[in-house]
């Protein structure tokens, strides 16, 4: 995940300062520098995950005296279907809302890198702005607006749109999804615009005088070039989707069910601990598969892309 | 041995000193609420800080987990359906009842609630239904049992609780079966009945605050697994709402105080005790929350509207008609929540 990221970031750094040397550090300091991170890193991430891969192999929470291990878990995620049911649910909602997300943030993101001009950063901090109130308000405001007596139904009935027996619009899987993409639309939009923005307009220029028309040098300049961001975008929406638990709760209703309320069931209600930690750990495993095709696709086009700098 | 009893005395005088610690939901907490505790919080006045020291948790779970992982409470409060993992485990020990005051205000009932083996391990200290609310303005026809909930007429009205322990005890109840003694056809047959619940789900509720605003809003007709306390609100905002009294029963929960294991500072564990059972500090909690209380002597004192609400105007009948929490197994856990993942993921 760190790849493209660093990509973006290295790239920003070329096209704005080409002759930027590479700056040398003395081993103390890099040491005094990077070892925080490493210590954090250690401490809040890799002996977390060591832990969950040890529980889910542990026959109870507690009891840390007794060690006895035991496959039983994973034979009875493997002939559990309804968590297979629900891994898939999730997997394609974090797909749809990721897709979804992507597409509606990338003209905003297109607008704002080549046509906003003088206001492009006040544009940039509007666009976050919705991102600094609660993620948990946010949802509730859906709410509001899907309910039955909300803002979004009353406009339908008196436009004439949907009938009294209509059924609501909350409290299914479509609410969990336009809910979500308006939350992670800044996320999305932020790497795209990143990309876009530093798209050499030289090499549009050339495209125009080689007898590109826009749509044509749209398509083969600038969105190949733009997409380490488009990935990136992707991630960040699919990433934190899959595992949701607090959108399809409020939103979702029973056909809105993820993976992730199940992982909280089984924590706090059935205080299978063992079981959670398995559930958690697909959680991990399913976000491997994006994250490594993402993480070369984006090898590739920066491979295709390099060339067009020099 | 001189030496080493000395040495024990001298232990416990200094344990003495410290203050006592009780693990807690918020909002019972004795430092800012006074008033559910008043013999103690008298007595202590502006020193309650140093006698008493609240460490909280958000569910019964948590607290669990936390007593298991080794925090030395003195006090714990947790339900009904935990309290026979915390004997299990031997996380609390027996209480001496003589030492309390107060205790012959609690009904016999009541009391049986809390022992194990014998011996009184949890003093029975407030409790409440689940139970259905009705909003009566919007429904043709006010359900009167659990069964009714499957009724065609509230298609996608019913907002369910999304607990697994309680959508089982629901399954069963509605069933005619005894929720703590299935058999296994009886739970596939539980499970059947959930799943078929589907139609009318408007949602699964996991917030009480969406107890009062899914009624309210009129999104909700019916809220099954609703507390009292919802009915309350509503009723008091003016919405036309009833709380059911099923033919089946309402569903009781039940939460009260253990004494931890490796408490030494067993005088003032009393003191508090005795204090929380208080006949005038109990009907401040009633009278405040719309909770039910363990000393019945306090039901004087509490408002006529809460009594009604509560049910406990004759108490026979509410002995018979409550059916109370019983403790789960660890078993019995992993169980209803199987069932309830698959109810709740099937397609």
């Amino acid at each position: 995940m760190s790849d493209y990221i660093e990509q973006i970031s290295t790239k920003t750094a070329v096209s704005a300062q080409p002759s930027r040397q590479k700056p040398e550090f003395s081993r103390p300091l890099l040491g005094s520098l990077v070892g925080p991170t490493w210590v954090w890193l250690v401490l809040f991430m890799l002996l977390p995950l060591l832990l969950l891969l040890l529980m889910t192999f542990r026959t109870e929470a507690f009891n840390w005296q007794s060690w006895e291990f035991t496959l039983k878990n994973y034979r009875q995620f493997i002939d559990t279907p309804s968590y297979h049911r629900l891994l898939l649910r999730s997997f394609g909602m974090a797909f749809v809302v990721a897709v979804l997300s992507v597409i509606s943030a990338y003209p905003v993101a297109y607008f704002v890198a080549f046509h906003a001009g003088r206001w492009r950063n006040i544009l940039i901090t509007l666009l976050i702005i919705p991102a600094m109130s609660s993620f948990l308000l946010r949802v509730l405001a859906w709410r509001i607006i899907l309910g039955s007596s909300g803002f979004l139904s009353t406009f339908l009935l008196w436009a004439g749109v949907m009938d009294e027996s209509a059924p609501v619009l909350l409290y299914t899987p479509t609410a969990v999804i336009i809910t979500l993409v308006y939350v992670w639309l800044p996320y999305a939009a932020l790497p795209i615009a990143v990309a876009l923005n530093q798209i050499e307009p030289k090499l549009l220029e050339a495209a125009a005088d080689l007898g590109a028309k826009p749509l044509a040098s749209f398509l083969r300049v600038t969105l190949p070039l733009s997409l380490p961001g488009v990935l990136a975008a992707f991630l960040f929406v699919f990433i934190p989707t899959l595992g949701e638990y607090v959108t399809p709760a409020l939103v979702g209703g029973p056909e809105g069910v993820m993976i992730g309320n199940i992982i909280w069931d089984q924590f706090s209600r059935a205080l299978n601990w063992p079981m959670g930690a398995l559930l958690s750990l697909s959680i991990l495993l399913i976000i491997l598969i994006p994250a490594g095709i993402v993480s070369l696709a984006s090898k590739r086009s920066n491979q295709e892309a390099v060339p067009a700098y020099e | 041995m001189m030496l080493i009893s000395g040495c024990s005395a001298q232990s416990s005088a200094t344990a003495n000193d410290e203050p006592l610690l009780i693990l807690e939901w918020t909002g019972y907490e004795a430092t800012e609420y006074p008033q559910y505790f008043t013999p103690f919080t008298e007595k202590y006045g502006e020193n309650i800080n140093d006698v008493v020291e609240y460490s909280f948790f958000g569910d019964d779970s948590e607290a669990l987990a936390r007593m298991k992982a080794g925090v030395e409470a003195d006090l714990v409060h947790p339900c009904r359906s935990w309290w026979g993992l915390y004997v299990e485990d031997g996380l609390v020990q027996p209480i001496d009842t003589t030492r309390l005051s107060n205790w012959a205000g609690v009904p016999d009932e009541l009391k049986e609630l809390g022992q194990f083996n014998g011996e009184q391990y949890f003093i029975p200290w407030d409790w409440g239904y689940e139970s259905i609310l009705v909003r009566t303005d919007l429904v043709q026809d006010v359900p009167t049992s659990w069964a009714d909930l499957w009724d065609p007429q509230y298609e996608g009205r019913l907002s369910m609780i999304d607990a697994s322990d309680v959508a089982f005890i629901i399954g069963a109840l509605s069933l005619g079966f005894d929720p703590w003694q299935t058999t296994p056809e009886q739970d596939e047959a539980i499970k059947e009945q959930l799943i078929n619940l589907r139609p009318n789900l408007l949602n699964y509720w996991v917030d009480y605050t969406e107890t009062y605003d899914l009624p309210a809003s009129g999104d909700a007709w019916v809220v099954a697994g609703a507390w009292q306390d919802a009915y309350g609100y509503l009723l008091d905002e003016g919405y036309d709402v009833a709380y059911v009294n099923p033919e089946e029963g309402r569903i009781g929960w039940m939460c009260g105080y253990g004494i931890g294991t490796n408490d030494d500072n067993l005088d003032m564990t009393y003191e508090f005790l005795d204090a929380a059972l208080d006949p005038e500090s109990q009907a401040n909690m009633a009278n405040e929350f719309w909770y039910g209380v363990g000393n019945f002597d306090a039901i004087p004192m509490i408002d006529e509207q809460v009594i009604d609400l509560l049910n406990i105007t004759d108490l026979d009948a509410f002995f018979n008609e409550t059916v109370f929490y019983q403790p789960l197994t660890d078993a019995q856990r992993e169980q209803f929540s199987a069932i309830w993942n698959e109810v709740k993921s099937s397609p």
